[in-house]
């Protein structure tokens, strides 16, 4: 797939220009740093163009030359013209630099449909419209207008904005960073993400794949892919748009609605994508990836000319979750052997600030020979005796050769420049912070985590599919998209406990329903306008006999008049008074791009302040609904403090996967949350005592 | 000859609405209609005279080409309220019986239009029940229900009525789907032992409830950016974004049937309504959208308008439609003869009057 868009014998630029300063010159420019490429100019107003003979239209081109790939680059309003005679000329793959397409409005979105459009018809592979171009270093293509060429590396990127391409671009000149493919997304009209990551995939050239995102384009078919992809090959993203006002941004450059940041994170953490921050992190992730192998677990020896900076190397893998390795004996005695006296031979290992490159070359040798050893930070800081170029020589033959991943950190400015160009030459990065390093080692230890992990599949929760079929259907039919507690029936056909309650029409309703269930109970008010109860009185609790539940009927009936005069009051329901629980929310938003999202938090008042919630797309295995659970920092709560009982955290999880099972097999639901779900002490299950969802009756 | 003046204890209780679905259901049986809204209230120009909105919509729905000043002989302006508060004589009564005998000729019968609600109009000597005793016709009370309290204002309207007129009977209207039980099984049957005559029950509706996005556009002088081909859809609810894309997402999906009026700077929300699927996108303060937002506007064939006027008073302005729209499409005007009868017992208000119908 796609072999002739990155390794083309013959390109055709269409568009092509021979004036200085003009896109149609500069990709021509480029693609001419490949001397054995073919390469046909199209220009209707020219026959010879910087030496080449140039085509007035594709048609003309004669037969004998096939032509691989086509670069457009002339006006939007002319490039279906262009792609349809491209594909009567036979071309498969085009890339579309120009601009003007649907980031430019109404007319430019007309333009792209109809450029879709051709490109199905004549089974043509597209990138852009809208983006900087390709480079693939292994061909020795720059199929692009960026004004740097690549290194040669192995790490694939792609990038979904062609400014961030030209950033990365130039940086990595800078640094020395090399890249086997470099992809301008564009508009992603045809090919997208997904295209690409099965593209790196199987690219004996790439090693690392590394990308800038604002969206993606099929959330569930992306998380299949870099699940699988994952397995065989890092995958690094930096998904912009997080916040509020970045996901404004995105709508308007790209007329997509943001999914939320937290469907981002939990579809990336579910297939083992690693999100990075910036593409500073993008970078110091890929180049780690790019030349360490994979620590096999995550205790760190620290190697240091500085106190100091131990310290804060220590302090990082801290908060990192890295452990600070404990040595073998050996290692301590070999360590003695050779370094002064004052030198720390316990984990962070001080060699002290006049260290010389044999004494470095010593430490890290006897350290990475440690077995309780997983990775190495290397750190030097520029003391008057130190000699940082001959550090840095000595070293990268170690780095290059050990078993165990490596990262430097030379810090400080003008006296380590020279190492660190000494490192670069060697193709080893260094990280400009103790904390960089440290964040790019954490990288390396979840990757090894999720290379070797299997997600498995999630399994299926039995359940009566046909009521809540008929449910769903006789809603519809009802034109009701918020339902409350009158609707908790749904629950029951996926086996989810919900609690003794009756509906009651009015007072007299209310009073035989408490007497025959037994006291105490809670009475709540049935009415579709309102969704939170308590804040217009519309909650009872603890009703022990009938002249309170006679008085708590009809202070509530006042109370939610005066509240809400127009709110609809089918009557209220009166449930078994719980006690001895804890409760917890359970609940699902439908994202844009990933679709169902879970939801699980503490219940109670303060939860919406405290935000202390965890999230996975559905549908989610049983290890993913565990890690729900227990990722929430108030997870003691559940599990039981200071001698208080554990709840029963078993019946949280399996009521997680039939939710999970339920809006799966609903997509319908547009949302669903169960609030609270009352969890009993360990053995002793769960209740759903109220729910709220919404359905989706659009179709 | 027969008539019946047709009154509400409210504004906007769909006293237009019944007198129009009346007429036309009449019509049908061959009978002659008449049709009068004696104190014209919304007052128009039309052709270089005024007269008032409601009956000129009416006239031309029913066919009816009595000239205007017949059929609205009195406009409620600011002078016939000073003049009446001063005590100048201004013959009221007479233009009105007047023009009542010149619509009644060669009629079979005529639907009497009241005036905002049943009191009004007092001051100067024409409350509907006034107008009803001096023309010497039965009333007819349609009363919105969404409330016990409504049954309040039934039984001071039949106080106010008195001696005055006689009260054939009401007609309770725009009662909650949800009340259904308690209306029928309760409320109608006390009323019917104060010997109120219930001549039917009708629900609220959603068709009639809404708007037009054309007749929001024209409202709001608004510029049409994106789908002018698809105006003719019925607007039920507006939203206001200006919330967090992510709560945004939450209202609408509740309520896909609607308007959603934000700021022309609010991409994350115009995504979310057009991801939604909302039925058009109002965006005030006259500021533009991105090109992206107005293509994937586009793509998903929703309107997007652009509005003058800041985001409140846009608000203001589409809410006063929404619920009060006036009844000019043929889809609103069919949905009304269909629920009269289906919920009214027609043949009972024709008995009142007098008049047999076909059947």
């Amino acid at each position: 797939m796609l072999e002739k868009m990155f390794n083309p014998d013959s390109v055709a630029v269409i568009g092509a220009s021979r004036k200085e300063g003009k896109v149609g010159r500069a990709v021509l420019d480029n693609l001419m740093q490949n001397s054995k490429l073919k390469i046909i100019p199209i220009n209707p107003k020219s026959d010879e163009i910087l030496g080449l003979p140039c085509y007035h239209n594709i048609l003309d081109v004669p037969e004998s030359i096939k032509v691989d790939l086509a670069i457009i680059v002339v006006p939007a309003k002319l490039v279906p013209g262009s792609i349809d005679e491209c594909g009567q000329a036979g071309v498969k793959n085009i890339i579309i630099i120009s601009a003007g397409f649907k980031e430019a409005g109404i007319e430019g979105a007309r333009l792209e449909r109809e450029c879709i459009a051709l490109c199905e018809k004549y089974g043509i592979k597209l990138i852009g419209p809208n983006c900087l171009g390709i480079i693939d270093t292994a061909s020795g293509l720059n199929a692009s207008f960026a004004p740097n060429m690549a290194y040669k590396g192995n790490i694939a990127m792609m990038s979904q904005s062609g400014a961030i391409c030209s950033v990365t671009l130039d940086w990595a000149e800078r640094i020395g960073v090399g890249f086997s493919k470099f992809i301008s997304l564009g508009n992603k009209a045809v090919l997208s993400e997904n295209d690409f990551l099965q593209l790196f995939e199987n690219d004996s050239s790439t090693a690392v794949i590394a990308a800038y995102l604002e969206g993606v384009k099929e959330g569930p078919e992306f998380i299949k892919i870099a699940e699988r992809v994952s397995h065989s090959k890092p995958i690094v993203v930096v998904k912009s748009g997080r916040t509020a006002v970045g996901s404004k941004a995105v709508s308007s450059h790209t007329g997509t609605l943001a999914g939320s940041d937290a469907a981002y994170n939990a579809a990336f953490k579910q297939s083992g994508v690693l999100r990075a921050d910036s593409i500073e992190e993008m970078l110091d992730y890929s180049r780690a990836f790019s030349v360490c192998p994979l620590p096999k677990g995550r205790n760190i020896a620290i190697i240091t000319n500085a106190g100091g900076l131990g310290i804060l190397a220590a302090d990082a893998c801290y908060y990192a979750g890295l452990t600070i390795a404990s040595f073998e004996e050996k290692t301590v005695e070999r360590l003695r052997e050779k370094l002064p006296p004052a030198a720390n031979f316990y984990d962070p290992v001080d060699v002290l600030g006049d260290a010389s490159p044999d004494l470095y070359e010593y430490a890290l040798d006897v350290v990475q020979d440690d077995a309780n050893v997983d990775g190495i930070l290397l750190l030097v800081s520029p003391q008057s005796t130190t000699d940082v170029p001959g550090i840095a020589e000595k070293i990268a033959t170690t780095i290059k050769g050990s078993k165990k991943p490596i990262l430097c950190n030379f810090a400080g400015g003008t006296r380590i420049a020279l190492g660190e160009d000494i490192l670069s030459k060697h193709g080893i990065p260094n990280y400009s912070s103790a904390e960089r390093a440290v964040a790019s080692m954490d990288a390396l230890c979840t990757y090894y985590k999720i290379k070797n992990h299997k997600r498995g599949d999630p399994e299926e929760m039995p359940a009566d599919r046909e009521y809540a079929r008929s449910f769903i259907e006789s809603a519809s039919k009802n034109k009701r998209r918020v339902h409350g507690l009158e609707s908790m029936d749904i629950l029951k056909a996926y086996d989810i406990p919900v609690v003794d309650a009756r509906v009651a029409k009015d007072l007299h309703e209310a009073v035989e329903a408490a007497e025959d269930m037994g006291y105490p109970v809670v009475m709540k008010i049935l009415s579709p306008d309102i969704s939170h109860k308590s804040d217009v009185g519309g909650i009872r609790l603890n009703l022990k006999h009938a002249d309170e539940v006679e008085r708590a009927y009809n202070s509530m009936m006042s109370d939610v008049r005066h509240y809400m005069p127009d709110a609809i009051i089918t009557g209220v329901q009166l449930q078994k008074m719980m006690s001895g629980g804890k409760e917890v929310i359970i609940g699902m938003d439908r994202d844009p791009q990933f679709g169902p999202l879970l939801m699980f938090g503490l219940g109670g008042t303060y939860v919406e302040f405290l935000k202390d919630v965890s999230f996975a797309v559905a549908p989610v295995t049983r290890e993913e609904a565990k890690h729900m659970v227990s990722s929430i920092k108030t997870y003691p709560l559940i599990a039981g403090v200071r001698g208080e009982a554990a709840s029963d955290i078993d019946s949280i999880i399996q009521t997680l996967l039939k939710v999970s099972q339920l809006v799966t097999d609903f997509p319908e639901i547009l949302e669903f949350e169960i609030n609270p779900l009352m969890v009993m002490p360990e053995g002793q299950g769960c209740v759903a005592m109220d729910i709220r969802f919404t359905l989706n009756l659009n179709e | 000859m027969a008539s019946i003046m047709i009154s509400s204890s409210e504004e906007f209780s769909g006293k237009s609405s019944l007198c129009m679905g009346l007429g036309k259901i009449f019509k049908e049986n061959g009978l002659k209609i008449g049709y009068m809204k004696p104190v014209g209230n919304i007052l128009i120009d039309v052709d270089g005279s005024l007269t008032d909105e409601d009956s000129e919509g009416i006239k031309n729905l029913l066919g009816i080409d009595d000239p205007a000043k017949y059929v609205t002989p009195i406009h409620l302006t600011d002078s016939l309220i000073d003049d009446a508060l001063r005590g100048v004589e201004k013959d009221l009564e007479m233009r009105l019986s007047d023009a009542y005998s010149e619509i009644s000729k060669d009629k079979d019968v005529v639907f009497v239009e009241g005036t905002g609600w049943i009191g009004g109009g007092s001051l100067y000597g024409l409350s509907d029940p006034d107008v009803a005793s001096k023309l010497g016709i039965p009333m007819l009370l349609v009363a919105r229900f969404n409330s016990v309290s409504a049954v309040d204002r039934i039984l001071c309207d039949v106080r106010i009525i008195g001696d005055k007129a006689k009260l054939s009977g009401i007609v309770l209207n725009e009662v909650p789907q949800s009340m259904e039980d308690r209306v029928t099984e309760i409320i109608v049957p006390f009323l019917e032992r104060k010997g109120i005559k219930v001549f039917g029950v009708i629900y609220e509706d959603h068709t009639l409830r809404s708007v037009f996005i054309s007749e929001i556009v024209e409202d709001l002088h608004a510029e049409v950016l994106v789908a002018p081909d698809k105006l003719d859809q019925l607007v039920e609810h507006y939203l206001v974004g200006a919330m967090e894309a992510s709560s945004a997402i939450k209202y609408i999906r509740r309520q896909p049937n609607s308007a959603v009026i934000t700021g022309g700077d609010r991409a994350d929300i115009q995504m979310a309504a057009i991801d939604s699927k909302v039925k058009c996108l109002i965006l005030s303060g006259n500021m533009r959208p991105s090109g992206a937002v107005l293509a994937s506007a586009e793509e998903a064939g929703i309107p997007v308008i652009l509005a003058r006027g800041d985001t409140m008073n846009t608000i203001e302005r589409v809410e006063k439609l929404i619920g009060h729209a006036h009844i000019k499409q043929q889809v609103k005007i069919d949905r009304i003869t269909e629920l009269l009868k289906n919920h009214l017992d027609i043949p009972a208000i024709a008995e009142e009057m007098g008049v047999k119908l076909k059947e």
